[in-house]
Protein backbone atom coordinates (compact mmCIF):
# COMPACT_ATOMS: atom_id res chain seq x y z
CA UNK A 1 0.00 0.00 0.00
CA UNK A 2 1.46 3.39 -0.99
CA UNK A 3 1.91 6.26 1.42
CA UNK A 4 -0.64 8.23 -0.59
CA UNK A 5 -3.25 5.49 -0.09
CA UNK A 6 -2.48 5.19 3.62
CA UNK A 7 -2.71 8.95 4.06
CA UNK A 8 -6.03 9.03 2.18
CA UNK A 9 -7.38 6.33 4.50
CA UNK A 10 -6.29 8.20 7.61
CA UNK A 11 -7.90 11.37 6.26
CA UNK A 12 -11.29 9.66 6.24
CA UNK A 13 -11.45 10.02 10.04
CA UNK A 14 -12.14 13.72 9.51
CA UNK A 15 -15.48 15.29 8.49
CA UNK A 16 -15.96 16.51 4.93
CA UNK A 17 -15.80 20.20 5.78
CA UNK A 18 -12.48 19.75 7.53
CA UNK A 19 -11.12 17.67 4.65
CA UNK A 20 -12.14 20.33 2.15
CA UNK A 21 -10.19 22.96 4.07
CA UNK A 22 -7.16 21.05 5.37
CA UNK A 23 -7.17 17.77 3.42
CA UNK A 24 -4.45 18.52 0.86
CA UNK A 25 -1.90 19.96 3.29
CA UNK A 26 -2.66 17.36 5.95
CA UNK A 27 -2.14 14.58 3.39
CA UNK A 28 1.28 16.02 2.55
CA UNK A 29 2.19 16.03 6.25
CA UNK A 30 0.98 12.43 6.64
CA UNK A 31 3.00 11.26 3.62
CA UNK A 32 6.13 12.89 5.05
CA UNK A 33 5.44 11.38 8.48
CA UNK A 34 4.85 7.95 6.94
CA UNK A 35 8.24 8.22 5.24
CA UNK A 36 9.88 9.03 8.60
CA UNK A 37 7.98 6.40 10.57
CA UNK A 38 6.51 3.75 8.23
CA UNK A 39 4.88 1.81 11.06
CA UNK A 40 3.55 3.76 14.04
CA UNK A 41 0.29 2.82 15.75
CA UNK A 42 0.44 6.00 17.83
CA UNK A 43 0.12 8.09 14.68
CA UNK A 44 -2.95 6.11 13.64
CA UNK A 45 -4.49 6.49 17.11
CA UNK A 46 -3.64 10.20 17.19
CA UNK A 47 -5.20 10.88 13.79
CA UNK A 48 -8.29 8.82 14.67
CA UNK A 49 -8.78 10.70 17.95
CA UNK A 50 -8.24 14.09 16.32
CA UNK A 51 -10.57 13.17 13.45
CA UNK A 52 -13.34 12.11 15.80
CA UNK A 53 -12.88 15.31 17.81
CA UNK A 54 -13.16 17.30 14.59
CA UNK A 55 -16.42 15.48 13.85
CA UNK A 56 -17.71 16.29 17.35
CA UNK A 57 -16.72 19.92 16.85
CA UNK A 58 -18.54 20.11 13.53
CA UNK A 59 -21.57 18.63 15.29
CA UNK A 60 -21.37 21.44 17.84
CA UNK A 61 -20.51 19.08 20.71
CA UNK A 62 -16.92 20.10 21.35
CA UNK A 63 -14.18 22.57 20.59
CA UNK A 64 -14.09 26.20 19.57
CA UNK A 65 -13.59 25.80 15.84
CA UNK A 66 -16.83 27.41 14.78
CA UNK A 67 -18.09 30.97 14.91
CA UNK A 68 -20.75 31.60 17.60
CA UNK A 69 -23.58 31.48 15.04
CA UNK A 70 -22.19 28.30 13.44
CA UNK A 71 -21.68 26.82 16.90
CA UNK A 72 -25.26 27.51 17.96
CA UNK A 73 -26.62 26.21 14.65
CA UNK A 74 -24.54 23.02 14.81
CA UNK A 75 -25.34 22.42 18.48
CA UNK A 76 -29.06 22.98 17.94
CA UNK A 77 -28.97 20.55 15.03
CA UNK A 78 -27.32 17.96 17.24
CA UNK A 79 -29.88 18.62 19.96
CA UNK A 80 -32.57 18.02 17.34
CA UNK A 81 -31.00 14.67 16.40
CA UNK A 82 -30.75 13.69 20.08
CA UNK A 83 -34.39 14.63 20.51
CA UNK A 84 -35.34 12.52 17.48
CA UNK A 85 -33.60 9.47 18.96
CA UNK A 86 -35.15 10.16 22.37
CA UNK A 87 -38.63 10.48 20.89
CA UNK A 88 -38.27 7.32 18.82
CA UNK A 89 -37.62 5.21 21.91
CA UNK A 90 -39.89 7.32 24.10
CA UNK A 91 -42.79 6.95 21.71
CA UNK A 92 -42.27 3.20 21.64
CA UNK A 93 -42.53 3.05 25.44
CA UNK A 94 -45.37 5.53 25.74
CA UNK A 95 -47.53 4.16 22.90
CA UNK A 96 -47.56 0.61 24.26
CA UNK A 97 -48.67 1.92 27.66
CA UNK A 98 -51.47 4.14 26.37
CA UNK A 99 -52.63 1.31 24.11
CA UNK A 100 -52.62 -0.96 27.15
CA UNK A 101 -54.72 1.61 29.04
CA UNK A 102 -57.41 1.27 26.36
CA UNK A 103 -57.74 -2.41 27.23
CA UNK A 104 -57.64 -1.82 30.95
CA UNK A 105 -56.37 0.79 33.47
CA UNK A 106 -52.83 0.27 34.82
CA UNK A 107 -52.38 -2.21 37.62
CA UNK A 108 -50.68 0.08 40.12
CA UNK A 109 -50.24 3.74 40.98
CA UNK A 110 -46.66 3.99 39.72
CA UNK A 111 -47.65 2.92 36.22
CA UNK A 112 -50.67 5.23 36.16
CA UNK A 113 -48.62 8.25 37.28
CA UNK A 114 -45.88 7.36 34.81
CA UNK A 115 -48.30 7.16 31.89
CA UNK A 116 -50.00 10.42 32.87
CA UNK A 117 -46.66 12.24 33.15
CA UNK A 118 -45.36 10.78 29.89
CA UNK A 119 -48.58 11.78 28.12
CA UNK A 120 -48.31 15.33 29.46
CA UNK A 121 -44.67 15.43 28.37
CA UNK A 122 -45.68 14.28 24.90
CA UNK A 123 -48.20 17.12 24.72
CA UNK A 124 -45.49 19.62 25.72
CA UNK A 125 -43.11 18.13 23.11
CA UNK A 126 -45.81 18.66 20.49
CA UNK A 127 -46.41 22.26 21.61
CA UNK A 128 -42.66 23.00 21.55
CA UNK A 129 -42.36 21.46 18.08
CA UNK A 130 -45.15 23.72 16.81
CA UNK A 131 -43.58 26.77 18.45
CA UNK A 132 -40.25 25.90 16.85
CA UNK A 133 -41.79 25.18 13.45
CA UNK A 134 -43.53 28.56 13.05
CA UNK A 135 -40.47 30.87 12.76
CA UNK A 136 -38.42 28.18 11.00
CA UNK A 137 -41.21 27.65 8.48
CA UNK A 138 -41.48 31.41 7.98
CA UNK A 139 -37.73 31.68 7.31
CA UNK A 140 -37.94 28.70 4.95
CA UNK A 141 -40.82 30.24 3.00
CA UNK A 142 -38.94 33.55 2.70
CA UNK A 143 -35.78 31.79 1.55
CA UNK A 144 -37.64 29.80 -1.09
CA UNK A 145 -39.53 32.82 -2.44
CA UNK A 146 -36.48 35.14 -2.50
CA UNK A 147 -34.04 32.84 -4.22
CA UNK A 148 -34.03 29.52 -6.07
CA UNK A 149 -34.35 26.63 -3.62
CA UNK A 150 -30.94 25.25 -4.76
CA UNK A 151 -29.19 23.98 -1.64
CA UNK A 152 -32.48 23.44 0.18
CA UNK A 153 -34.05 21.27 -2.51
CA UNK A 154 -32.34 17.97 -1.67
CA UNK A 155 -32.74 17.99 2.12
CA UNK A 156 -36.25 19.37 1.74
CA UNK A 157 -37.17 16.60 -0.68
CA UNK A 158 -35.61 14.00 1.63
CA UNK A 159 -37.65 15.27 4.60
CA UNK A 160 -40.88 15.43 2.58
CA UNK A 161 -40.41 11.96 1.07
CA UNK A 162 -39.51 10.42 4.45
CA UNK A 163 -42.52 12.06 6.11
CA UNK A 164 -44.80 10.77 3.35
CA UNK A 165 -43.43 7.22 3.71
CA UNK A 166 -43.73 7.41 7.50
CA UNK A 167 -47.32 8.64 7.53
CA UNK A 168 -48.52 6.34 4.75
CA UNK A 169 -46.79 3.25 6.12
CA UNK A 170 -47.76 3.88 9.74
CA UNK A 171 -51.39 4.53 8.82
CA UNK A 172 -51.46 1.27 6.86
CA UNK A 173 -49.90 -0.77 9.66
CA UNK A 174 -51.86 0.79 12.53
CA UNK A 175 -55.13 -0.11 10.84
CA UNK A 176 -54.00 -3.67 10.24
CA UNK A 177 -54.02 -4.76 13.88
CA UNK A 178 -56.94 -4.04 16.21
CA UNK A 179 -54.78 -4.37 19.32
CA UNK A 180 -53.06 -1.08 18.52
CA UNK A 181 -56.00 0.99 19.59
CA UNK A 182 -57.41 1.30 16.12
CA UNK A 183 -60.61 -0.14 17.56
CA UNK A 184 -63.60 2.00 18.45
CA UNK A 185 -62.96 2.35 22.19
CA UNK A 186 -61.65 5.85 22.50
CA UNK A 187 -63.66 6.45 25.66
CA UNK A 188 -61.63 3.77 27.48
CA UNK A 189 -58.25 5.26 26.81
CA UNK A 190 -56.21 8.14 28.13
CA UNK A 191 -55.67 9.59 24.66
CA UNK A 192 -57.36 9.05 21.28
CA UNK A 193 -56.75 5.53 20.02
CA UNK A 194 -55.56 6.67 16.62
CA UNK A 195 -52.77 8.77 18.12
CA UNK A 196 -51.53 5.87 20.23
CA UNK A 197 -51.76 3.50 17.27
CA UNK A 198 -49.83 5.90 15.04
CA UNK A 199 -47.06 6.15 17.64
CA UNK A 200 -46.97 2.39 17.94
CA UNK A 201 -46.78 1.92 14.16
CA UNK A 202 -44.04 4.50 13.57
CA UNK A 203 -41.82 2.85 16.17
CA UNK A 204 -42.68 -0.76 15.37
CA UNK A 205 -39.05 -1.40 14.45
CA UNK A 206 -37.96 -0.85 18.07
CA UNK A 207 -38.72 -4.40 19.02
CA UNK A 208 -37.19 -7.33 20.86
CA UNK A 209 -38.42 -9.57 18.04
CA UNK A 210 -35.18 -8.80 16.21
CA UNK A 211 -33.52 -11.06 18.78
CA UNK A 212 -36.02 -13.83 18.04
CA UNK A 213 -35.90 -14.38 14.27
CA UNK A 214 -38.13 -17.45 14.35
CA UNK A 215 -40.95 -15.48 15.98
CA UNK A 216 -40.33 -12.51 13.72
CA UNK A 217 -40.68 -14.61 10.58
CA UNK A 218 -44.20 -15.53 11.68
CA UNK A 219 -45.20 -11.86 11.18
CA UNK A 220 -46.96 -10.84 7.94
CA UNK A 221 -44.42 -9.94 5.24
CA UNK A 222 -45.76 -6.38 5.00
CA UNK A 223 -45.17 -5.83 8.71
CA UNK A 224 -41.61 -7.14 8.53
CA UNK A 225 -41.01 -4.90 5.51
CA UNK A 226 -42.35 -1.93 7.48
CA UNK A 227 -40.08 -2.74 10.43
CA UNK A 228 -37.18 -2.56 8.00
CA UNK A 229 -38.27 0.54 6.09
CA UNK A 230 -39.57 2.72 8.94
CA UNK A 231 -36.16 3.29 10.64
CA UNK A 232 -34.83 4.58 7.33
CA UNK A 233 -37.86 6.86 7.00
CA UNK A 234 -37.36 8.17 10.57
CA UNK A 235 -33.65 8.75 9.92
CA UNK A 236 -34.44 10.40 6.59
CA UNK A 237 -36.95 12.74 8.19
CA UNK A 238 -34.55 13.77 10.97
CA UNK A 239 -31.63 14.17 8.55
CA UNK A 240 -33.67 16.10 5.99
CA UNK A 241 -35.04 18.55 8.56
CA UNK A 242 -31.63 18.91 10.16
CA UNK A 243 -29.87 19.67 6.87
CA UNK A 244 -32.61 22.03 5.74
CA UNK A 245 -32.36 24.09 8.92
CA UNK A 246 -28.56 24.15 8.84
CA UNK A 247 -28.51 25.27 5.21
CA UNK A 248 -31.26 27.78 5.80
CA UNK A 249 -29.00 29.86 8.02
CA UNK A 250 -31.51 31.05 10.60
CA UNK A 251 -31.04 34.63 11.88
CA UNK A 252 -29.46 35.10 15.30
CA UNK A 253 -32.75 36.10 16.91
CA UNK A 254 -34.49 32.95 15.72
CA UNK A 255 -31.51 30.88 16.89
CA UNK A 256 -31.79 32.36 20.38
CA UNK A 257 -35.51 31.59 20.37
CA UNK A 258 -34.83 28.01 19.23
CA UNK A 259 -32.17 27.68 21.92
CA UNK A 260 -34.74 28.57 24.59
CA UNK A 261 -37.18 26.03 23.16
CA UNK A 262 -34.35 23.48 23.08
CA UNK A 263 -33.66 24.10 26.76
CA UNK A 264 -37.33 23.57 27.55
CA UNK A 265 -37.34 20.38 25.46
CA UNK A 266 -34.32 19.07 27.37
CA UNK A 267 -36.11 19.70 30.66
CA UNK A 268 -39.16 17.81 29.38
CA UNK A 269 -36.86 14.96 28.30
CA UNK A 270 -35.71 14.67 31.92
CA UNK A 271 -39.30 14.51 33.17
CA UNK A 272 -40.28 11.96 30.54
CA UNK A 273 -37.25 9.80 31.28
CA UNK A 274 -37.97 9.89 35.03
CA UNK A 275 -41.56 8.78 34.40
CA UNK A 276 -40.44 5.98 32.07
CA UNK A 277 -37.91 4.80 34.64
CA UNK A 278 -40.62 4.91 37.31
CA UNK A 279 -42.74 2.54 35.20
CA UNK A 280 -39.85 0.19 34.29
CA UNK A 281 -38.63 -0.16 37.89
CA UNK A 282 -41.82 0.28 39.95
CA UNK A 283 -44.66 -0.45 37.57
CA UNK A 284 -46.90 -3.48 37.49
CA UNK A 285 -47.74 -5.72 34.56
CA UNK A 286 -51.41 -4.74 34.78
CA UNK A 287 -54.42 -6.50 33.28
CA UNK A 288 -53.63 -8.96 30.49
CA UNK A 289 -49.94 -8.27 31.08
CA UNK A 290 -50.25 -5.20 28.86
CA UNK A 291 -48.03 -2.96 31.00
CA UNK A 292 -45.19 -5.41 31.63
CA UNK A 293 -41.74 -3.85 31.20
CA UNK A 294 -39.37 -6.02 29.20
CA UNK A 295 -35.76 -5.98 28.06
CA UNK A 296 -36.62 -3.73 25.13
CA UNK A 297 -37.97 -1.14 27.56
CA UNK A 298 -34.76 -1.21 29.57
CA UNK A 299 -32.86 -0.79 26.30
CA UNK A 300 -35.13 2.14 25.43
CA UNK A 301 -34.34 3.74 28.81
CA UNK A 302 -30.62 3.41 28.13
CA UNK A 303 -30.98 4.90 24.66
CA UNK A 304 -33.05 7.78 26.02
CA UNK A 305 -30.40 8.45 28.68
CA UNK A 306 -27.68 8.53 26.01
CA UNK A 307 -29.77 10.83 23.82
CA UNK A 308 -30.42 13.09 26.80
CA UNK A 309 -26.70 13.22 27.63
CA UNK A 310 -25.88 14.18 24.03
CA UNK A 311 -28.67 16.76 24.05
CA UNK A 312 -27.44 18.37 27.27
CA UNK A 313 -23.89 18.51 25.94
CA UNK A 314 -25.19 20.21 22.79
CA UNK A 315 -27.17 22.66 24.91
CA UNK A 316 -24.09 23.47 26.98
CA UNK A 317 -22.26 24.34 23.77
CA UNK A 318 -25.20 26.49 22.66
CA UNK A 319 -25.05 28.61 25.80
CA UNK A 320 -21.25 28.62 25.86
CA UNK A 321 -21.06 29.93 22.31
CA UNK A 322 -20.88 33.55 23.51
CA UNK A 323 -17.63 35.08 24.74
CA UNK A 324 -14.85 32.46 25.05
CA UNK A 325 -14.08 31.19 28.52
CA UNK A 326 -10.86 29.98 30.04
CA UNK A 327 -11.07 26.26 30.82
CA UNK A 328 -7.35 25.95 31.55
CA UNK A 329 -7.14 28.94 33.89
CA UNK A 330 -3.51 28.44 34.69
CA UNK A 331 -0.14 29.60 33.49
CA UNK A 332 1.30 26.12 32.92
CA UNK A 333 0.11 24.29 29.80
CA UNK A 334 -0.21 20.51 30.03
CA UNK A 335 2.56 18.41 28.55
CA UNK A 336 2.11 18.06 24.81
CA UNK A 337 1.21 14.73 23.30
CA UNK A 338 4.13 13.34 21.37
CA UNK B 1 -1.01 34.68 38.00
CA UNK B 2 -3.82 33.01 36.19
CA UNK B 3 -4.52 34.00 32.61
CA UNK B 4 -8.05 34.90 31.67
CA UNK B 5 -9.76 34.99 28.34
CA UNK B 6 -9.60 38.49 26.96
CA UNK B 7 -5.94 38.92 27.90
CA UNK B 8 -3.31 37.88 25.36
CA UNK B 9 -2.12 34.99 27.53
CA UNK B 10 -5.72 33.97 28.12
CA UNK B 11 -6.10 33.39 24.40
CA UNK B 12 -3.84 30.37 24.81
CA UNK B 13 -5.61 29.35 28.02
CA UNK B 14 -8.86 28.84 26.13
CA UNK B 15 -7.18 26.13 24.05
CA UNK B 16 -7.40 23.72 27.01
CA UNK B 17 -5.27 20.64 26.54
CA UNK B 18 -4.01 22.08 23.25
CA UNK B 19 -2.30 24.96 25.03
CA UNK B 20 0.94 22.91 25.16
CA UNK B 21 1.09 22.14 21.42
CA UNK B 22 -0.14 25.68 20.70
CA UNK B 23 2.75 27.19 22.66
CA UNK B 24 5.23 25.02 20.75
CA UNK B 25 3.67 25.93 17.39
CA UNK B 26 3.58 29.65 18.11
CA UNK B 27 7.17 29.53 19.35
CA UNK B 28 8.19 27.77 16.15
CA UNK B 29 6.38 30.31 13.98
CA UNK B 30 7.95 33.21 15.89
CA UNK B 31 10.93 33.22 13.53
CA UNK B 32 8.95 32.86 10.31
CA UNK B 33 6.24 31.03 8.41
CA UNK B 34 6.37 27.21 8.23
CA UNK B 35 4.24 24.39 6.86
CA UNK B 36 3.19 21.33 8.86
CA UNK B 37 6.21 19.09 8.34
CA UNK B 38 8.68 21.98 8.87
CA UNK B 39 6.84 22.77 12.12
CA UNK B 40 7.18 19.17 13.28
CA UNK B 41 10.91 19.13 12.57
CA UNK B 42 11.55 22.53 14.14
CA UNK B 43 9.63 21.69 17.32
CA UNK B 44 11.53 18.41 17.52
CA UNK B 45 14.81 20.28 17.32
CA UNK B 46 14.15 22.93 19.99
CA UNK B 47 11.79 21.08 22.35
CA UNK B 48 12.61 17.41 21.81
CA UNK B 49 8.92 16.71 21.25
CA UNK B 50 7.47 15.19 18.09
CA UNK B 51 3.93 16.45 17.62
CA UNK B 52 1.85 13.75 15.94
CA UNK B 53 0.01 14.91 12.79
CA UNK B 54 -3.46 14.79 14.35
CA UNK B 55 -2.41 16.79 17.40
CA UNK B 56 -0.50 19.30 15.27
CA UNK B 57 -3.44 20.02 12.99
CA UNK B 58 -5.96 20.06 15.83
CA UNK B 59 -3.91 22.82 17.42
CA UNK B 60 -3.36 24.60 14.08
CA UNK B 61 -7.11 24.55 13.43
CA UNK B 62 -7.86 26.08 16.82
CA UNK B 63 -5.10 28.68 16.54
CA UNK B 64 -6.40 29.71 13.12
CA UNK B 65 -9.98 29.87 14.45
CA UNK B 66 -8.76 32.21 17.22
CA UNK B 67 -6.88 34.40 14.76
CA UNK B 68 -3.49 33.69 16.36
CA UNK B 69 -2.04 32.30 13.12
CA UNK B 70 -3.00 32.68 9.47
CA UNK B 71 -2.36 30.61 6.35
CA UNK B 72 -0.27 31.98 3.52
CA UNK B 73 -0.94 31.35 -0.16
CA UNK B 74 1.02 28.42 -1.48
CA UNK B 75 1.91 27.11 -4.90
CA UNK B 76 2.02 23.48 -3.80
CA UNK B 77 -0.15 21.39 -1.49
CA UNK B 78 1.88 22.27 1.61
CA UNK B 79 0.37 25.40 3.11
CA UNK B 80 2.60 27.55 5.34
CA UNK B 81 1.27 29.39 8.38
CA UNK B 82 2.50 32.58 9.99
CA UNK B 83 2.02 34.27 13.33
CA UNK B 84 -0.46 37.16 13.47
CA UNK B 85 0.02 40.22 15.66
CA UNK B 86 -2.53 38.80 18.11
CA UNK B 87 -0.65 35.49 18.12
CA UNK B 88 2.66 37.22 18.84
CA UNK B 89 1.08 39.13 21.75
CA UNK B 90 -0.53 35.96 23.13
CA UNK B 91 2.73 34.01 22.91
CA UNK B 92 4.70 36.78 24.57
CA UNK B 93 2.26 37.09 27.47
CA UNK B 94 2.07 33.32 27.88
CA UNK B 95 5.84 32.83 27.88
CA UNK B 96 6.32 35.67 30.36
CA UNK B 97 3.86 34.01 32.69
CA UNK B 98 5.68 30.71 32.23
CA UNK B 99 9.02 32.36 32.92
CA UNK B 100 7.68 33.86 36.13
CA UNK B 101 6.64 30.39 37.31
CA UNK B 102 9.98 28.93 36.24
CA UNK B 103 11.91 31.69 38.02
CA UNK B 104 10.00 31.18 41.26
CA UNK B 105 10.42 27.41 41.09
CA UNK B 106 14.13 27.58 40.37
CA UNK B 107 14.74 30.17 43.11
CA UNK B 108 12.93 28.07 45.69
CA UNK B 109 14.77 24.97 44.60
CA UNK B 110 18.07 26.79 45.01
CA UNK B 111 17.07 28.07 48.47
CA UNK B 112 15.85 24.73 49.81
CA UNK B 113 17.89 22.16 47.91
CA UNK B 114 20.84 24.12 46.70
CA UNK B 115 20.22 23.20 43.10
CA UNK B 116 19.13 25.46 40.26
Amino acid sequence: MTAQTRAARLLRWYPRGWRDRYGAEFTELLIADLADRPRCWRRTADVAAAGLLARLSRAGLSGQLLSPVEQVTASLATLGCALAVFLTFGTMVWSQLVIGWQWGPPGNRATAVAVLVMSAAMAVFLALALLAAVPAGWCLARAVTRQPAGRLARPGALAALSAAVLVTGARHVQNGWPGTGGHAWPHQGLIPGGVAAFGWATTLSVSSYWAHPAALLAFPAAEIAWMTVSPAALAGLATGLNMTLRRLGLPAGVLRYQARLGTAAAAVMVVFLAAAACWVFAGAAGPRNLCRAGAIDVLALIMMMLALAAGWQALRRVWAAGPPRDPLAGPCPPAPRS
Amino acid sequence: MADRAGTPAGALGTLGRYAGPATLILSSLADGAKHGYALTKDIMSFAGVRLAPGTLYEALTRLEAQGLIEPLPSEDRRRPYQLTAAGAAALQAHLRAQRQVADVGLRRLAERWGTA
